[in-house]
Order: structure tokens, then sequence, then C-alpha cells
């Protein structure tokens, strides 16, 4: 018996040496860039349309090195990973969930020369940088499309937490829709999920049973609320990225990201070292005008009067014509939030804690 | 029930020469282990500290209602209960009390959580005899939720305008003190404290004693006289009170603000390393170490070999499940 | 309707439970708790959305959801039965080692479209009022579960197989003595059960969310370990404790669409707290109800 107690630990002795000699050997670090994702990269959404962007940067960089780490919670979890990006040599991180702010600025306070840029984020800090894109322009775009094309004037629009960016999009969609079709309704139900397709499943059948024949979203993975709709032979509208083969009957059109060309510029200008004074060191926020929202292409669902509003309405958002925040704009109890003729900026929006009047639905808590 | 030891003949237990293990012979594997990921995957001491923590509070909290003979899946509720108790006192006095005060404050509350939450099912269990395997494990399912509404609501933090789920972060008083620069907090040698009072707590005290007799044969222990639902009782809030402890100590050492997803699994890795050495708390500390290293890992297993971070479960599940085979089931009545 | 809506979405949402849940009670009446269920759905679910994905029908899908579910029932059944190992702490490894393998194996698939399972109206039956919508208008494979309740309530009291599996449940020596192996009894059981728990998982993916991600199943097979409890180990009310849940999942969100101001969260907590209420409320004198064997690995040590 004491014989095989020591034959066991000498095995486990060599175990060990031999794994020492094991360890990973550091050369010289080219540039590298780090991107974290909250959920998978490949959701037909939120984080697919980050990952499209980092592949641009990808391949505006062939000789750099881009580390990619999926489903990052939004947790101190975030600041290890962060942290072992930064073992392995990055300079530039991308956190790119909303709820990966926290995490990166303890880790930014930590590491004053790697460069920070969050997505979405409202805080920044010497080293990070926030950038965002007011997606809820090409909502109320999308929004017209749905007042147009609805037959029952019941609008549903699935999302996950009130956050204000979610907030903005709601209100711009019901605003849109109410534009071209006074009588139009949205009704909003919360997931309290970016991601659960269990969820996103039975909220989406409800709200058909409701009555709603488009159905939207805010969600981070968008397939599942499209194909169900789909089933159930009501229209969609998409978010984040095109997922118009999931719906080839029902698919009228929706805003997607255009991240790759910002992505490539925002590193191009921290490896000239012109991070700290440029508009990506503080809170930069985008829009149609840049290029970074685009609308999703047209689907079978979207007859030609609704393709010519909503271009239309794109080439104003474009020119900056129309604004789709314009007072006077009230709130679901009536109270006036944004009164008339004004016009807040994007940074005064991101204040938002409403939903305006013609949409069903309480913010939670 | 014909309860039998061995199935006679040689049994691959017997092969292993495993069946008359050295006492010693499990710790040693479990820090080998832990030192080869370590090595292999490039997983920092401090970081596998940090994380162990919180697993040697809810390996304890499944041992201790273990050894009398109950069986705690609620370690992942308790750990929840604990932090939310703890941040609501940090929420309410971190800018009137000084660390010095607010600190233990604070660890009383997670306490305080985590025996309330245990004392739950340990009330159902000794009123209506419902089985506290079923009763925690449900439990798990509401902490979240419950942690959900606080900080979507009435604790979301105000000056926080975009509505994000969280609360407000917790002024220096409400943190655990960490050593130099690192991250390493104060909680790390608590847990070593822990295991070593849940030591002398089993193995040395009368309490420890009656809650022994009762975990290996109830009948005895009942025709003994021993006050069994209240060992029973006591043996199970115990197991939530190290939990919620537990849950305190991420909150205050790392975390810094309440908010969903902290601590999401602990619980259940907890389980898991207390099962792994059989319930005996001074070997859940390698336990916790080797499972604290294999959770690690996965950062390196997505960022530079491009596979999910959950894989490790794999490896997790695959040790104890090596383990559980191997010793196989001498014991009484369980399977 | 109110109701109707909701009763709808409960059969909607509970039926990957169900399937689960009636898996659970063929093995705990073999005397075998099997809190590996939870990763049978998660391995069915996959098993089932990558075979549907190449083979192009989604039957397949649920075929081989079944067949690994039967592999995983197989693999706690080794454990369990032949090693002797602990029931509880084998399961929930077995659970977390599936977790790990799908999320690996599936990472490919989170971006796949399949044939799915299609809503098939019965004629005339899902015309009835009310009764029409809840009970008719669904996938076939709901059709099954629903019928798999009495079926099996049929089949446990009923059948010879059924006395068997009971009687190994309550004592293995008697079901020795009169000739049947209690392993073979508890691996067939253990297995059968697996695979209804597969099935469950392929429903969900094939017929409901239409989507794989990690982790989608999110607890759900350890809510049908609990129902089985609430239900007594009795087929016919672990269908009904399904749907109860099924319907707690539906009600918040039908609530909210209809724009009622109630915290999400406290509404999620229902399915939970109600399970547990209902447990409490008919458990006094429900240990005694339990198969003895399944008793054994609870410990008796208690009031």
């Amino acid at each position: 018996m004491k014989r095989r107690v020591i034959w066991v630990s000498l095995v486990l002795v060599s175990l060990v040496l031999a794994a020492g000699f094991a360890g990973s050997v550091h050369g010289a670090t080219p540039l590298t860039i780090g991107f974290l994702y909250v959920g998978p990269k490949n959701d037909y959404g939120y984080n697919q349309a980050a990952y499209q962007g980092s592949l641009a940067v990808e391949k505006a960089f062939p000789n750099a090195k881009v580390l990619q780490a999926e489903n990052v919670p939004e947790t101190s979890e975030a600041e290890r990973v962060m942290e072992r990006m930064i073992d392995d040599g990055a300079s530039i991180i991308f956190p790119t969930s909303f709820g990966h702010l926290d995490p990166a600025l303890n880790v930014a306070e930590r590491h004053p020369d790697v460069i920070f840029l969050h997505q979405g984020g409202l805080k920044t800090a010497e080293n990070l940088g926030t950038y965002f894109g007011t997606i809820y322009e090409t909502q109320y775009a999308v929004g017209q499309a749905a007042g147009m094309a609805t037959k029952k004037n019941k609008l549903g629009y699935v999302v996950a937490f009130p956050i204000a960016q979610t907030l903005l999009n709601i209100n711009a969609f019901e605003l849109g829709a109410q534009s071209v079709n006074p009588k139009a309704k949205t009704i909003v139900v919360f997931t309290g999920s970016w991601c659960d397709p269990a969820k996103q499943a039975e909220a989406a059948n409800s709200l058909v049973d409701q009555g709603a024949d488009v159905l939207t979203q805010h969600q981070d993975c968008t397939k599942t609320i499209v194909q169900t709709a789909e089933r159930r032979h009501v229209l969609s509208a998409g978010y984040h990225v095109d997922a118009s083969k999931f719906a080839p009957k029902g698919w009228l059109t929706g805003s997607v990201w255009n991240w790759g060309p910002l992505f490539v510029k925002m590193v191009k200008t921290v490896e000239a070292g012109k991070f700290h004074g440029s508009p990506y060191s503080h809170r930069y926020r985008a829009g149609v005008k840049e290029g970074v929202i685009q609308l999703a292409p047209f689907g079978a669902a979207a007859t030609p009067a609704i393709r010519k509003k909503v271009t239309a309405t794109y080439n104003g958002l474009k020119s900056g014509k129309i604004k789709p925040f314009t007072g006077p704009v009230k709130d679901q109890s009536g109270k006036v939030e944004i009164p008339a003729g004004k016009t807040p900026t994007a940074t005064e929006l991101e204040d938002t804690d409403y939903l305006v009047q013609g949409v069903t639905g309480k913010i939670p808590g | 029930m014909i309860a039998t030891g061995h199935r006679g003949g040689v049994s691959l237990r017997h092969v292993a020469g495993l069946h008359r293990l050295h006492a010693l012979t499990l710790p040693l594997v479990l820090l080998a282990g832990f030192v080869v990921i370590s090595r292999v995957f490039d997983v920092s001491l401090d970081d596998t500290l940090i994380r162990a923590t919180p697993f040697v509070f809810t390996g304890l909290a499944v041992a201790v209602p273990a050894r009398a003979g109950l069986v705690n899946i609620g370690g992942e509720g308790q750990f929840v209960a604990g932090m939310v108790f703890a941040a609501g006192g940090a929420l309410a006095l971190d800018d009137k009390l000084p660390a010095i005060v607010l600190l233990p404050l604070l660890g009383f509350l997670g306490a305080f959580g985590g025996f309330v939450w245990a004392g739950i099912a340990a009330v159902l269990k000794v009123t209506v005899s419902l089985n506290e395997a079923l009763s925690t494990l449900l439990l798990n399912f509401v902490a979240p939720l419950l942690l959900g509404y606080l900080v979507f609501g009435p604790w979301k933090d105000p000056a926080n305008y975009s509505n994000l789920p969280q609360t407000a972060e917790f002024e220096d008083s409400a943190r655990l003190p960490v050593y130099g620069l690192t991250q390493l907090h104060l909680g790390i040698p608590l847990a070593l404290v822990a295991a070593l009072v849940v030591w002398v707590m089993l193995a040395f005290t009368r309490w420890g004693f009656r809650a022994r007799v009762l975990g290996g044969n109830p009948e005895a222990a009942r025709r003994s006289g021993i006050a069994v639902r209240r060992t029973l009782f006591i043996a199970l809030v115990a197991g939530g009170v190290l939990a919620g402890l537990g849950g305190m100590i991420e909150l205050t050492g790392i975390e810094g603000r309440l908010r969903p997803g902290i601590g999401v699994g602990f619980g259940y890795i907890g389980f898991l390393a207390s099962w792994l050495v059989g319930h005996r708390p001074l070997e859940i500390l390698p336990a916790a170490l080797l499972l604290a290293s294999i959770s690690i890992a996965g950062d390196s297993l997505q960022i530079d070999h491009n596979l999910p971070s959950t894989s490790v479960y794999i490896l997790m599940a695959l040790v104890v499940l090596a383990v559980l085979g191997l010793r196989g089931g001498t014991r009484r009545a369980e399977g | 309707m109110f109701v109707e809506d909701v009763l709808i979405g409960a059969v909607r949402s509970g039926t990957a439970v169900l399937f689960a849940a009636e898996g659970e009670v063929i093995s705990e009446r073999s005397g075998v708790i099997n809190l590996g269920t939870e990763g049978c759905m998660l391995t069915g679910a996959l098993a089932a959305f990558a075979t549907a994905s190449w083979s192009g029908s989604p039957w397949v899908g649920v075929a081989a959801a079944a067949g690994v579910g039967v592999l995983m029932g197989a693999l706690h059944a080794f454990f369990v039965v032949t090693r002797r190992a602990n029931q509880l702490a084998t399961g929930l490894a077995i659970t977390f080692l599936a977790l790990g393998v799908t999320a690996a194996l599936g990472s490919d698939y989170v971006a796949v479209e399949v044939n799915p399972l299609n809503p098939v109206p019965i004629p005339l039956l899902s015309d009835l009022p009310f009764v029409g919508p809840v009970l008719f208008n669904h996938d076939v494979l709901t059709y099954c579960g629903l019928a798999l309740g009495p079926l099996l309530w049929v089949l446990l009291n009923y059948t010879r197989w059924g006395l068997v599996l009971r009687a190994t449940g309550e004592s293995g020596a008697v079901a020795f003595a009169y000739g049947h192996s209690p392993s073979r009894v508890r691996y067939l059981a253990v297995m059968a059960g697996g695979a209804l728990a597969a099935v469950g998982g392929a429903q969900l993916v094939l017929a409901y969310t239409l989507n794989w991600v990690e982790n989608v199943t999110v607890g759900r097979g350890f809510v049908a370990v609990a129902l089985v409890i609430f239900a007594a180990w009795n087929p016919l009310k672990a269908t009904a404790g399904a749907f109860v849940y099924g319907g707690a999942v539906s009600l918040q969100l039908q609530l909210q669409a209809r724009g009622v101001d109630i915290s999400p969260f406290l509404l999620n907590m229902t399915p939970y707290i109600l399970t547990l209420a209902i447990l409490v409320a008919a458990t006094r004198g429900r240990a005694q109800r339990a198969p003895d064997e399944i008793r054994a690995v609870f410990g008796t040590a208690g009031a």
C-alpha cells in the first residue's frame, strides 16, 4: 500500500514538473486588440454586429492579433477577461456590452497605458472613451414602415431592460408609426434577459395573441422572434443585423449597425497616438450621417409605398433634416417631456426614462 | 433492501488500489491537479485564490448539513440571499459608519440572509418533513429573482441614469481591505478560518458529535435521545449561514455593488467540491483551489483556444465523476 | 381572451417540462432520482437541433434526441446503480458535464436555421370554443406529450411492467425475490427517463424557440424533478404540474402585454413558489408515500 502511495506521488510530481516546462513563451507582441461580447458572436444580433466590426479591424490590420471573448458576463468576470487580454499584450480593448462599463473602468484605472473603447457607456475616463450610434433614428423610419404595414394598428416590441437606449428605440418607433398612422399603438414586453430564446418565444407569441401584427425587438439575439413572427404569419422588423432570410414573407426592414469603418478609424487614431483629444476619448455618438447606422434591406412585406416613404425618411435623417425627437413629445401620463419646437441633443436624450404616449406597457421596477 | 458494499470478486476499485487510499492522497491529488491546471492554462495564483474563496464557503455550506444527513443544494440561493442582505446594509449605512464597524455588521447581515434562506427549507423540513434537497433547489431559482426585483426597482442606482440594473457602488467603508495593490482581499484568509472553525465544530464539539451520529445512523440517534429536529435545523441553517457569508465576502471583496449575475454557479460548484472530498471541511480547501483553477482556465480557453468558457464544466464534471465512480458506495443507503 | 391565452401559453411552455417530468416519474418510481435530467434535456436539445439541421427533418432530430437521452440515462445509471455513487451528486455532475459539452459542440449551431415542428391543428376539435385552441392547436410532439400522462398512468397501474417498476422502487429485495433484477429495471427506467427528458429538450428547440443557444433550457430540468415530487410520483398530476409551471411563465408575459403593472420578477417567482406551496400543503404524510428507495436517497434522518 505504501508503495502505491509513493508511486502515485511520483507520477504526480513528474506531471507537475512537466507542466512547469509547458509554460507559454512570450515573444515580441504585435499590435493586439481585444473584443469582449456579452453573448455569442453569431447571435444574429448585437454581438454579431460588433463581431463583424472586429473582422473589419482584422482585415485592415493584417499583422495585428485580434483576441475575441464571447459570453462574458457583465460582472467582475469581465475584469478578469480584460486583465487576461492585457497579459496577452492587448493595448486596445473593445468591451462591447453596456454592462461591461464598470468593470472596464476598474481595469482602465489599473492600466493607464491601455486604451478602452466601450460601446454604449455614459461614463468616460482618461483612457476610456465610449461610442454609440443613435440607432433610434432608423428605428423611427422602421416605425413608419410598421405603421404603414399594420392592419390591426397594434405593434409588438420585445425588449430586455428599460435602459435609456431601449426606451429611445421604443419611443422613436412609436413616434414613427404615429407619424404615418395616428392610430398605431405599440405594446412593450420586457423579458429581463438580453437573450433567452424560450422567453423570447413566449413573449412573441403573447404579443401576437394580443393582436400585434408587426413585431420588432431590442434583444441581443434576434433570430427567435423573427422566426416566431414568420410562423404566426405576422410581419417583422429587424434590429442589429439583417435577419431577413428567416422571414421570407414577413420581413419589412430593420435597423442595422455598420461598425467596421468606425472601429478601423478608432484603431488608426489610437495607433497614431492621437487618442487623447480626439472625439473618441469622450462620449462619441454617431448616427445615420456618419454611416454607422443603416437600414436593413427591404423584404417581401415592404410595399413600394413603404419603401418610398422609408427611403425618403432615411435620406432626411442622413442630411439632418429629420429629427425623430422634435417636441412636443408627451409621455404615457400625458406630461410633456419635450416641449414644442425643442430638439434635444443625443446626450440629453440619453437621460430618457419614460415611454411616449401610444405605448402600452410599464417600465418595470 | 439488500445493501452490499462490494459486489464480490474484483472491482475497479480493487485494481486501482484506491479502496484503501491513504487519507492524504486525495487532497494531494487535488493540489497536484490545481498546480497542473494552473501551469498549463497560465492561471495566476491571485485569480485562483480569489475564485476559490466563495467555493470554500459554498462547499462548507453543503458539508455541514451533509454530516447530519441533509442534502443542501441551496448554496446557490443562500449565497445570493447573503449578498442581498449585505448589500442592503451597505447601501443604507456605507456613508454613516466606518469600516471597522460596518464590515462586521455586513458580515452578520450576509450570514443572516443565508440563515433566512436556508431557514425556510429547514422549517419546512422539521414541520412537514418536506425534503430539503427539493426545497433548497427551488429556492435557488427564487433568490436571483428577488435580486433582480431589487436592483431594477427600489435599489437601482439613481445616479446611473441609464437604468442599468445595478446598485450604486459602495463606499470604501463597505469594501473589504485588500493587500497592497492587488485584489487579494480579507475574505481569502477568512475562508481558511471558516474551514478550520467548521472542522473544529464538527470534530470536537458536542453538537458536532450529535450531528455526525445523526448523519451516520438516524435510528440510533433518535433512540439515544438526541434532539433530532433541533440538530437538523441547526445543521441546515448553519449551511445557509456559511453560504450567505460567502456571498457577503464576494460582494464586498470583489464586486463592490450588487448586480445580477454575480456568483452564478458558485453554489453548485461548492456542492461538487464538498462531494469530491466526502464533506470533510479541511479537504474542501484543496478541492476549491482545483475547481477554481479549472473555472478560471475558461478565460484562457476562450481567448487563446476559441472554446466557450463553459467548457470548463466538462473538466469539473469529469473530475467529480471520476472520484464518485472510483470511490463508489460503501456508505449506507444512498442509492 | 385572457384565461384562454394564458392556458394556451401554459401548454406551449409547459410541454418541454412535461416530457422531462414524466421521464423522471419513471426513473423515480424505480428508485433513482436523476438530477441529470437538466443535462439530458440540454443534450437532447442540441442533438435534435443539430440533426434536424443536417437532415432537414425535425423528426429525425427528435429520434436523435431520444437516442442521446438513452445514453445519458445509461451514464447516470452506471454511476448510481453499478457504482452505487450518491445519486444527487452524480446527477448534478452530469448536468455540468452536459452544459459544458453542449456549449462547446453547440457554438456552431447558434445561427443555424431548421425546419421546425409546426402546429398541426386537429380538424373539428380545434374549432371547439376555448378547448380547441388550448389543446388542439399545437405541434404533434405536444399532442404526444398530452397523451403521455394518461398512457404512463395506465402502464404503471395496469400492466405487469408497471408492477415490476413499482415493486423495484418499493423494495429491490422483493423484486429480486420474484425473479427480476432490480439493477436491470433501474437501468431501463433511468434510460427511459433520460430519453423522455431529451425529447422534451427537442420539443423546446424544434417547436418552441426554433433556436439553440448555450444553456437554452435554463433550469427546466430541475423544475421537472421538483414537479415529480409535487405530483406524488403520479403521471397525471405531473402533467397538471407542468402546465401550472407553464402557465406561470406565460402569465407574467401576458400580464405585461396588457399593461398590468406588476414587477416581472415577482411574477417570475410564481412557478417556484407555487410548486413549493403545493409541495408543502400536500406533503404531510407524503414522505410515507414515496417509493422506499427514494426515501433512502434523501436520507431518512429527520422528523
